[in-house]
């Protein structure tokens, strides 16, 4: 007997101890594509990372530096590009966690879990960003004003002074502008991201009826 | 998604998923990497289902299917299964023991077969399943001759590697 022979012998001897998945195994298999949403995920935070960190290093030359030390927020703006750096790489390796724990997750209440954990790690990322750029707008716009009052030598005072009504429009300005500066990066965020965590939720939907 | 097609797709795969293991074992040698193939090839087959209905057998289909499913999957991970140590290679087999010549040359055999490209791999997969010309040339889009002639000199390979 030649090789093949013994081969397809053993071959046929095998294939009764395959060992056999279930059909909840195998249609579960159907859903696990959430792996691949988050893993892209993980991908775009990567990506928005390296996007970010890029425009940063373009916008950061000397005259921006010498403008920032001006207004004395020079060790203002190193704390915060660290601490903000810092946290973006906390989320990064979040999001790095959700993906290789959906990945290895081999039951269904452990995988719908980590599909909610993964929302929620995205939904407080995007609140991070906002709540971080409104406060850094709001201080570097306190800063500047606060600069200008002090700096700018003006000729006719009487000029310069606000009424209240005046005072008003100016606060509501800048509120205003802010609110159309968040509003556009959540846009932004949303469109990212909201693709991602609509066709997670779908998948959480239909492996809940499979729970049921 | 028509829920009465899923189950069908499901209970379907759930008969044959034998065919889905045995490519696995031929194209990947270990646990994790067979277990990522057949969840490819459970996925592949599923977006393929719409356009099967019955067209064919399911187990003929699924031949095709997951076939193209193993090969594709295999080029584009050429590279990482190729660097696994060659050890590996007896992960699925040594539960048993090799003591006599003809357990050595089996393992010597299922050594050889993972040297060997995925077409060829295929093919002797095919032939292992004692699948005729006709199935072999249907499941691999290639003539008849073809896959006779491709065959042989799998066989030739073979032989040669285990008696050089």
């Amino acid at each position: 007997m030649d090789g093949l022979d013994l081969l397809k012998k053993d071959w046929k001897k095998r294939e009764g101890s395959i060992p056999q998945l279930s059909y909840d195994e195998i249609y579960k298999m159907l859903w696990k594509r959430s792996s691949s949403i988050v893993k892209w995920i993980f991908v775009i935070s990567i990506l928005e990372f390296l996007f970010w960190a890029l425009i940063t290093i373009f916008w950061t030359d000397d005259e921006y530096w010498n403008s920032v030390e001006r207004v004395h927020l020079k060790e203002f703006t190193v704390a915060t590009y660290l601490i903000n750096y810092a946290i973006t790489f906390f989320f990064i390796y979040c999001f790095y966690k959700n993906y290789r724990r959906i990945s290895s997750t081999d039951n269904v209440a452990k995988l719908m879990k980590n599909i909610l954990r993964t929302r929620k790690t995205v939904k407080y990322y995007i609140g991070y960003i906002l709540i971080s750029t409104a406060l850094i707008t709001l201080i570097y716009t306190y800063f500047m004003m606060d600069y200008h009052v002090t700096n700018t030598v003006v000729e006719d005072v009487e000029k310069y002074n606000f009424t209240p009504i005046q005072w008003v429009k100016f606060t509501g300005i800048i509120i205003g502008g802010l609110a159309v500066f968040l509003g556009l990066i959540w846009l932004f965020y949303k469109v990212l991201y909201g693709i991602l965590l609509r066709r997670l939720n779908k998948n959480y939907k239909e492996l809940k009826k499979l729970e049921l | 998604m028509d829920k009465e097609l899923e189950h069908q797709f499901v209970t379907n795969l759930e008969k044959h998923q034998n065919i889905a293991h045995k490519i696995c074992r031929i194209y990947t040698n270990d646990q994790d990497s067979h277990n990522d193939l057949f969840q490819e090839i459970t996925i592949q087959l599923w977006k393929a289902y719409p356009k099967f209905r019955g067209e064919a057998k399911f187990s003929t289909w699924m031949y095709r299917v997951a076939l193209n499913t193993a090969i594709t999957l295999y080029r584009k991970k050429k590279r990482s299964i190729r660097t696994q140590d060659f050890d590996t290679v007896d992960f699925k087999i040594k539960a048993e023991e090799y003591d006599d010549e003809a357990e050595q040359q089996l393992k010597v055999m299922y050594s050889a077969i993972q040297e060997l490209n995925d077409i060829e791999k295929a093919l002797v997969f095919l032939y292992l399943e004692d699948k005729n010309y006709r199935d072999i040339s249907e499941t691999l889009g290639i003539t008849e001759v073809n896959a006779r002639v491709k065959m042989n000199r799998v066989k030739t390979k073979l032989k040669n590697i285990l008696n050089p």
